[in-house]
């Protein structure tokens, strides 16, 4: 018997195998391009983060020396034109923003300009000529010389007690036409000087010609005749603010207002004028008067570190405010101060090396007349510092747009500082002393201004300059994550303001804020999502027939596709608004619904015993339809009572702290606080007591009892917390200014609930699943050891499927950490740092959603945004890791049952 | 009506027991002689969808019942696993259930405790009583009915929870508190279960590393923690190795006397071993009940040899 048919060898045909390879490639390439993408988010946001953390980069140094004689002198405008020997030290020094020209002023009077990249002398002149025909006394070399280099103002103090006001400006002209046509064969990049001005050709082809105008005014009658020592002038739009010490110790105020005659146009100049005498303390040697923003304050500095603040609010009374030892060492000397940008914080530099930066603030109980106190709150150090003592500081330039100081020490380092970050962003040296320091308008050069002998080829005077670019010196780790001392603030804390309509602004980077609303709104969120969301997919897993679970599942699952946008909506249009119509009833609505429905199970249980398992079925459906309306009419009856009970009539005003006692607030933490103590002591002792008494009742007697012990309950709650809140009350602690503060309407309560709503459906589908996937034999197991449903579902179910709640919590909160539309729409945004359940707060995502858009591109404020994007993702990161590994753990268990 | 009907079924099972059998004491030639007629019996009563009476053993007569089930039948929709199942179940004694897969005797276990109550579809007949209370009445607290029967599963299942609350989940869920109380039950019940040495000393580590045949003793343990008045075990070691298996059955044996055991088991050499009483079930009918040496040694049936000779099955 032969088998007719061959046996079938098996073999993988060809169209499989190329299949099989061409399904793998797919696979491989769909997997690790994920893979890929994912990283290249994560490489693309570190590196945009990264420059943050950098110092300043600069170039290398350019030397400049200044001929002592130079070749051509040209005169300006009207005044004579002579040579005058340079006498005096550099008092101040500036470059303009293309980095042509440089102006300096010397302490008898000179003012030279110079061509920056040469050191040609295009204007050499007396600030005030010898011979003015004005005929008063107030010419020649000024006793005291104020510049303020911001606004290019100068005040210059004369011996007879006079003073004189002038300006300095660069003026940039483009040249075209005929103007043009004789720098015709000017390369791009190349300058030639042109009389008093210098012409440069720019990279694009533009012919620019920069030029550099001094202007002194007329002499003003100060109404003395003590010499000025010191002078300090300010310039604001209203006018210019002029304060000047005198030989006879009296500090004297100016304000000069200028007003042009609409119809003449003829302007008139007013001098309002105070003057105030100041006794000296022994070894209080003046030798700085500044006039803080706005003239408010004006300082008197000391060489021995102390400092004289008068308050000159009103010019015409000015007053000693305090006296302040800035330096309190004893053998400190003050070697320079000068302002910061926006003329409010004091920068005073010592011989020691060290560098602070103060400002006033106003604390409450100031014993000033002010209310104000000078307060040191930045101390800024070379790193060499500690090491006994760094080299005197000669030198301060400051930044005309941020809050940069660069500071020149006596060994000829340069440090340049950002005075609220504390950033040291590097040294620069030169060999010799530094007379004046000065940093490009555009904070893209620093310049070094030698002094006599010094600092040049062969002992001549000169300059050293570096382009320079201080990058992200805002930004430090700690200035992103510790509080930070920002001007004008009580003290240090945590702010994240990165804009504002004013230019001295100082953009204020704390991220601590924002992680803290992005905590707060999934703190809140997840206070009423999780117990929602957990409970439901409990009572749909234990308690629902499949055939009405499945449905039920699906329709959770869409609901989570609902977008956040509809919701952030809804929240922000119709709920927040709603609840703030009704915060009292929404506040008694927590203590009411739970009521209601214990109470309507209890109440159930008074049913007769054939009609109760008749309608067993209903049981759940009644309770719920019946009682839930039950407790929101009384929420709504309730909530006008509570009001005027425990909120002094106006919840709102009570909030903010303006009436009624605490009791009320304390009510509202205890109120649940003490039903957990209630309902945990009451299983405790009279559960056990009430099931010895019991024994033999019928069922109508137990449910009666029940009730009676549930009537009980509740009072005992009430009662506890009454007690408690008003020991709290009577001990003068009050809630308001924690968790409970001024009402604001979109607040947390508000995106809590609304978030919340967005957040159950992932956490009851994934909660659904852990429980679902609890085996049902430990579920036959427990109902088979006669547990209820709810015991088994406690003890057993709860139990075995913790880890997987707790991973369906996690996702949840991973979403609520990410989620944008709703915070950006329903929080208000103001980036606030208090649990206040009902004010806002602004989060990381709604942090960037706003305000990318507006930042310039690769700016700080970009950059940071940035980074506030790295960290949520690290965050969302973090927390979904967790979930995942836990789940794991959960999946690995649920195998081993 | 349902007790109007188990009153009916009630008497009829008297009637039943004090009809005398025509085969006893027949020998191998009895089942040899009965070999053609009973099983054309049953599996006309099989093929014509209706029931069967079953051949009942006299011995039986003489026992006190923990448990009288009265003309049960069990419907899943509308198939019918259980087809007016009569027969009681001695106090104090080992009664195993043996049949072939699927003839419903963990549906009839089930009914016992009333777990057929989780599934939808289940509709029942006939009557049940424990101890002379009716299992299927209105008005039957099934929770209160399931703390007075204990239920071991086909695989062992203990809590994810330590040994000892295990052993005391059903006290815990009564919600007795005292530590004395618990700790008294708990070693009680382990050395009940035989399982006290070999745990005692570590009552609180997880119950899930115990071996297989330990966690089925806990399980058991965790069922006379109860003090049931009937303990149920479906095929308690199916998914036992043969050594967990024969400590099972050591227990089983030691537990005799002290409990009425009612036990489904596959394994006929297990039947005849450990119990005093077997029920042989085939196709929701119940065939032939007597005591288990009557039952293998001379079944009055021929199918009830057939199956326990390993003819079908
Ligand atoms: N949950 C159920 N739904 C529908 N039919 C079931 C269910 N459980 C068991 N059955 C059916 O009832 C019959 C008896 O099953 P079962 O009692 O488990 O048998 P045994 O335990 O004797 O092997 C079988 O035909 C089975 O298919
Ligand atoms: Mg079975």
């Amino acid at each position: 018997m032969v088998n007719a048919r061959p046996r079938r060898v098996r073999t993988t045909r060809r169209s499989v195998k190329i299949a099989e390879r061409i399904a793998q490639t797919l696979i491989s390439i769909g997997g690790i391009g994920t893979i890929v993408a994912v990283s290249l988010i994560m490489v693309f946001l570190v590196w945009v983060v990264a420059p943050l953390v950098g110092g300043a980069t600069t170039g290398p140094e350019a030397r400049v020396s200044f001929p002592e004689q130079p070749g051509s002198l040209r005169a300006a405008e009207s005044l004579e034109s002579r040579e005058r020997p340079l006498a005096g030290e550099c008092v101040d020094a500036q470059v303009d923003e293309y980095r042509l020209l440089a102006w300096s002023v010397y302490t008898d009077g000179t003012f030279v300009v110079r061509r920056l990249d040469r050191g040609d002398e295009l204007v050499r002149r007396a600030l005030v000529p010898d011979g003015d025909p004005s005929g008063t006394s107030a010419i020649g070399a000024p006793s005291a010389i104020g510049v303020d280099v911001e606004r290019g103002a100068l005040g210059l103090g004369f011996a007879d007690g006079s003073v004189r006001l002038g300006t300095v400006d660069f003026t940039a002209e483009l040249l075209s036409g005929e103007g043009a046509a004789r720098f015709e064969a000017l390369a791009p990049g190349a300058r030639e000087t042109d009389g008093a001005r210098v012409v440069e050709r720019s990279e694009d082809g533009v012919l620019r010609a920069q030029t550099c105008r001094v202007a002194i005014g007329e002499p003003l009658d100060t109404g003395t005749t003590s010499a000025v020592v010191l002078i300090d002038q300010l310039e604001t739009d209203a006018g210019r603010t002029l304060a000047t010490w005198h030989a006879d110790d009296s500090l004297a105020l100016y304000r000069v207002v200028e007003r042009e005659n609409l119809m003449t146009g003829e302007i008139t100049r007013k001098l309002e004028s105070g003057r105030v005498s100041f006794a000296r303390p022994d070894g209080f040697t003046p030798c700085r008067l500044l006039v803080s923003s706005g003239g408010s304050s004006t300082y008197l500095l000391s060489r021995d570190g102390r400092a004289a603040r008068f308050d000159t609010r009103d010019p015409s009374a000015p007053a000693l405010a305090e006296l302040v030892d800035l330096l309190p060492e004893t053998d400190a000397e003050l070697t320079t101060a000068r302002f910061l940008l926006g003329r409010t914080t004091l920068l005073v530099g010592d011989r020691r090396g060290g560098l602070g930066a103060y400002f006033v603030v106003k604390p409450d109980g100031a014993t000033t007349r002010d209310g104000a106190h000078l307060v040191l709150a930045h101390e800024l150090g070379r790193e060499d510092e500690a090491r006994g003592g760094s080299p005197a500081v000669v030198a301060l330039a400051t930044s005309q747009r941020t809050r940069l100081v660069a500071v020149a020490y006596a060994d000829g380092a340069i440090h340049v500082f950002n005075v609220t970050s504390g950033k040291d962003l590097g040294e620069l040296r030169v060999d010799g002393d530094i007379a004046a320091l000065a940093l490009a308008p555009k904070d893209d050069a620093l310049i070094a201004f030698g002094a006599h002998g010094a600092h040049g080829a062969h002992g001549a005077h000169g300059a050293s300059v570096w382009s320079f670019d201080p990058q992200h010196s805002e930004v430090t780790f700690a200035a992103l994550f510790r509080p930070v001392w920002y001007e004008g603030y009580g003290g240090p804390e945590h702010v994240w303001q990165s804009s504002s309509g004013t230019d001295d602004f100082e953009p204020k980077l704390g991220l601590v804020p924002l992680v803290f609303g992005t905590l707060k709104a999934t703190f809140y969120s997840l206070l009423f999502g999780v117990p929602i969301a957990i409970l439901a997919a409990l009572f749909s897993s234990e308690f629902l027939a499949p055939k009405v679970r499945v449905p039920i599942k699906s329709t959770v699952e869409i609901m989570a596709g609902l977008p956040s946008v509809v919701l952030g909506f809804l929240a922000a249009v119709i709920f927040a608004p709603f609840v703030q119509d009704v915060v009292p009833a929404v506040l008694a609505s927590f203590a009411t619904l739970p009521l209601a429905l214990l109470a309507g199970a209890y109440a159930w249980q008074l049913l007769p015993q054939r009609l109760a398992v008749r309608l067993s079925d209903w049981r759940r459906f009644a309770c719920i339809v019946a009682m839930l309306p039950v407790g929101v009419a009384l929420a709504a009856w309730l909530g006008p009572h509570v009001e005027s009970w425990l909120f002094a009539g106006d919840v709102k005003l009570w909030l903010s702290g303006e009436r009624g006692s605490p009791f009320g607030g304390w009510m509202l933490l205890f109120t649940p606080l003490a039903a957990l103590a209630v309902a945990i002591s009451g299983s405790q002792f009279v559960t056990p007591w009430l099931r010895a008494r019991s024994f033999g009742w019928g069922r109508a007697a137990c449910a009666r009892a029940d009730l009676g012990r549930f009537a009980f309950n509740v009072l005992a709650t009430f009662a506890l917390a009454a007690a408690l809140s008003g020991a709290c009350a009577a001990l003068g602690f009050d809630a308001r200014g924690s968790f409970v503060d001024t009402f604001v309407q979109r607040n947390a309560l508000v995106v809590g609930f609304v978030m919340g709503f967005a957040i159950i459906p992932i956490i009851y589908t994934i909660a659904e699943d852990a429980l679902t996937s609890v085996p049902s034999h430990l579920r036959l197991a427990s109902l088979a050891a006669g547990a209820t449903p709810w015991q088994t579902a406690v003890h057993v179910i709860l139990p075995t499927a913790a880890s997987g709640l707790f991973s369906a919590v996690m996702v949840g909160l991973g979403r609520a950490v990410g989620e944008t539309m709703i915070v950006l729409m329903a929080t208000g945004n103001t980036p606030v740092m208090d649990w206040n359940m009902f004010s806002g707060f602004r989060t990381l995502s709604a942090n960037i959603a706003t305000e990318l858009p507006e930042a310039v591109k690769n700016s700080t404020h970009y950059r940071t945004l940035f980074l506030a994007a790295l960290l949520l993702f690290a965050l969302t990161f973090a927390v979904n890791t967790a979930a995942e590994i836990v789940r794991q753990r959960f999946r690995r268990r649920a195998y081993q049952l | 009506m349902i007790r109007a009907r188990s009153e009916t079924l009630r008497s009829e099972v008297v009637r039943k027991s004090v009809k005398p059998s025509p085969s006893i004491g027949g020998g191998s030639t009895s089942g040899q002689a009965s070999h053609e007629r009973p099983t054309r019996k049953v599996f006309d009563a099989v093929s014509e969808k209706r029931t069967f009476e079953a051949e009942l053993h006299p011995a039986l007569l003489t026992e006190e019942m923990v448990l009288e089930v009265d003309g049960f039948s069990l419907f899943y929709g509308a198939a019918q696993a259980l087809w007016e199942i009569s027969m009681g179940i001695p106090k104090g004694k080992v009664t195993a259930l043996i049949g072939p897969s699927g003839c419903g005797k963990s549906t009839l276990l089930r009914s016992v405790n009333r777990m057929n109550d989780l599934i939808d579809t289940v509709r029942i007949s006939g009557t049940m009583r424990l101890n002379g209370d009716a299992i299927y009445a209105p008005g039957v607290d099934v929770i209160e009915l399931r703390k007075r029967i204990g239920m071991v599963f086909q695989k062992p299942n203990p809590f994810p929870m330590s040994i000892f609350e295990n052993v005391i989940y059903s006290l815990r869920i009564d919600g007795e508190r005292k530590k004395s109380v618990l700790e008294e039950v708990c070693e009680a019940s382990l050395r009940g279960a035989g399982l006290w040495e070999e745990v005692k000393d570590r009552l609180h580590d997880s119950a899930l590393r115990l071996s297989g045949g330990q966690q089925q003793r806990l399980c058991i343990a965790r069922a006379i923690a109860a003090e049931p008045e009937v303990l149920l075990l479906d095929e308690p070691c199916s998914a036992l190795d043969p050594i967990a298996t024969g400590r099972i059955e050591d227990l089983i044996e030691e537990l005799k006397g002290s409990y009425s055991i009612l036990m489904v088991t596959h394994n006929m050499q297990q039947a005849s071993r450990t119990s005093d009483y077997t029920a042989f079930m085939y196709l929701g009918r119940l065939v032939e009940y007597g005591p288990t040496e009557e039952l293998f040694v001379q079944p009055r049936l021929s199918e009830t040899e057939d199956y326990v000779t390993g003819r079908f099955g």
